[in-house]
């Protein structure tokens, strides 16, 4: 018996190596467990650890892989390569505009998130600006990636980052930043042309909820109301009238 | 009983029970004495179970509690232990293995900042739909499932035609896309957003915040 318990807890100290990342490691055997030709999973193991060396954050890079086996009815396998390619190309990048924006050594998540940005058509300027008014690299990490799905929503570019900093520099968290895009969302199914989307949002009319408007943005839940758990978020338009009355009064007057 | 007390050894043979006839006043004495011991005992009561039940709740907390002392004693008391230096070094290994998968999984958490509001993961529950009459089966993968592509399935309603599902997602921006009947990748209409993916299509974006989503 004690031989049992020696041999297991010397297999279990021993056994402890495991990947960095978690995920990277792990990449090749959840491609091959998907069904994917063990070349296949074996070159993508390859980009992912290469990355690792090189000290960027990899997680970006296996999601993208799966996504790629996963689509593979429309998507090659050398596509998906060459698209893992890409982003560490955009990692590199990412980390350039962060260490340059002043945070080093990088953090992962805003070496990730930046990468992201610029892939989306976000310069290096605009990462040293949302950077630049971030607390904290997590508020740095939110930030940058609202502000690219504010640009992919179809804000301009420079809007985009403006409207993140000015949350920022206004007092709002990263909770605050997160209300942007369904803010924006909101607007544009209320009518509102792009064009004055950003203004409204700079001015706090978009946001969707009375406790996220203004300077009060993102200073957390009213009365610790839990994720979820709060009042219901009403599409526009459909929400009920402040004033019962002026149910009946025609807009504009 | 003994001669002692004025009891003859004829009387207390008889006594005893044996068949031994007495004369005159020693026998009325003798019969005097086992009248009295037999109303002594019609008078005695005989105790029923639950003087049992009682005397031996008694009797077990007695002994738990002796056991309960000894077993402090035991504990506070020196004792010799007596260790083979290999399984000594072997549950040290354990202990600082075991502590090292704990610092390696505390490390991979987002780091804990002051004054922030994301700092623990929390989840969101977000309501995906999807309009398909004729579909027979949808499903939703993303990012949030690792593109697993069999997806997470959605339930029908068939009075609307709308698939739904619900699912808690973390704050932040997460891509997916719908699996129509498993062969059809079909992006969601109602995302915040739709961004090239790479390979030539689009991916759908929803960013979740802390109170929820608004979509177009």
């Amino acid at each position: 018996m004690r031989r049992l318990i020696l041999c297991a807890a010397w297999v279990f100290a021993l056994g402890l190596p495991a990947p960095v990342d978690g995920q990277q490691g792990g990449i090749r055997e959840q491609l091959l467990a998907r069904g994917a030709p063990p070349e296949f999973a074996l070159q993508v193991a390859e980009v992912v650890a290469a990355a690792d060396a090189e000290g960027l954050p990899t997680r970006a890079l296996a999601t993208k892989a799966l996504e790629g086996w996963a689509k593979r009815g429309r998507v090659p396998p050398e596509r998906v390569l060459f698209v893992l390619e890409s982003i560490s190309a955009n990692l590199r990048a990412g980390r350039a505009a962060t260490t340059e924006a002043g945070l080093d050594p990088p953090p992962g998540v805003v070496v990730a998130a930046a990468a992201e940005a610029l892939g989306r058509g976000m310069t290096p300027a605009d990462v040293h600006a949302v950077i630049g008014a971030a607390d904290t690299p997590e508020a740095a990490s939110m930030g940058l990636t609202v502000a690219s799905s504010l640009a992919a929503q179809g804000l301009e570019r420079a809007a985009a980052v403006r409207a993140v900093r000015h949350t920022y520099e206004e007092g709002g968290g990263p909770t605050a930043v997160l209300e942007l895009p369904s803010a924006v969302a909101g607007l544009l199914a209320r009518g509102v042309p792009m064009s004055d989307v950003a203004r409204q949002i700079l001015e706090g009319e978009g946001l969707p909820l009375p406790a996220a408007r203004g300077l009060g943005l993102g200073k957390g839940r009213p009365g610790n109301v839990p994720p979820g758990r709060g009042p219901p978020i009403e599409p526009p338009g459909q929400g009920k009238p402040k004033n019962p009355g002026d149910k009946g009064k025609p807009p504009g007057s | 009983m003994s001669g002692e007390r004025g009891f003859t050894g004829e009387m207390h043979r008889y006594l005893d029970g044996e068949p031994i006839s007495l004369d005159g006043d020693v026998r009325s004495e003798a019969e005097h004495i086992v009248n009295g011991v037999r109303d002594y005992a019609v008078s005695l009561q005989v105790p029923g179970p639950e003087v049992d039940a009682a005397v031996m709740a008694v009797v077990r907390e007695r002994r738990a509690s002796g056991r309960r002392r000894a077993f402090w004693r035991w504990f506070v008391e020196p004792q010799a232990v007596r260790l083979r230096p290999a399984l000594a070094a072997a549950l040290v290994a354990a202990v600082v293995g075991l502590t090292l998968v704990v610092a390696r999984d505390d490390a991979g958490q987002p780091p804990e900042v002051a004054g922030t509001e994301l700092v623990e993961p929390r989840t969101v529950l977000v309501r995906f739909e999807f309009r398909a009459p004729h579909a027979e089966q949808v499903a939703v993968a993303g990012s949030f499932s690792e593109w697993d592509e069999s997806g997470i399935p959605l339930t029908l309603n068939p009075a609307t035609g709308l698939w739904t599902v619900t699912l808690p997602l973390t704050p932040g921006a997460h891509q997916y896309l719908f699996v129509i009947d498993g062969n059809q990748w079909v992006p969601d209409p109602a995302a915040h957003a739709q961004v090239d993916d790479g390979f030539g299509q689009v991916n759908s974006v929803i960013v979740v915040g802390p109170r929820g989503v608004v979509r177009s």
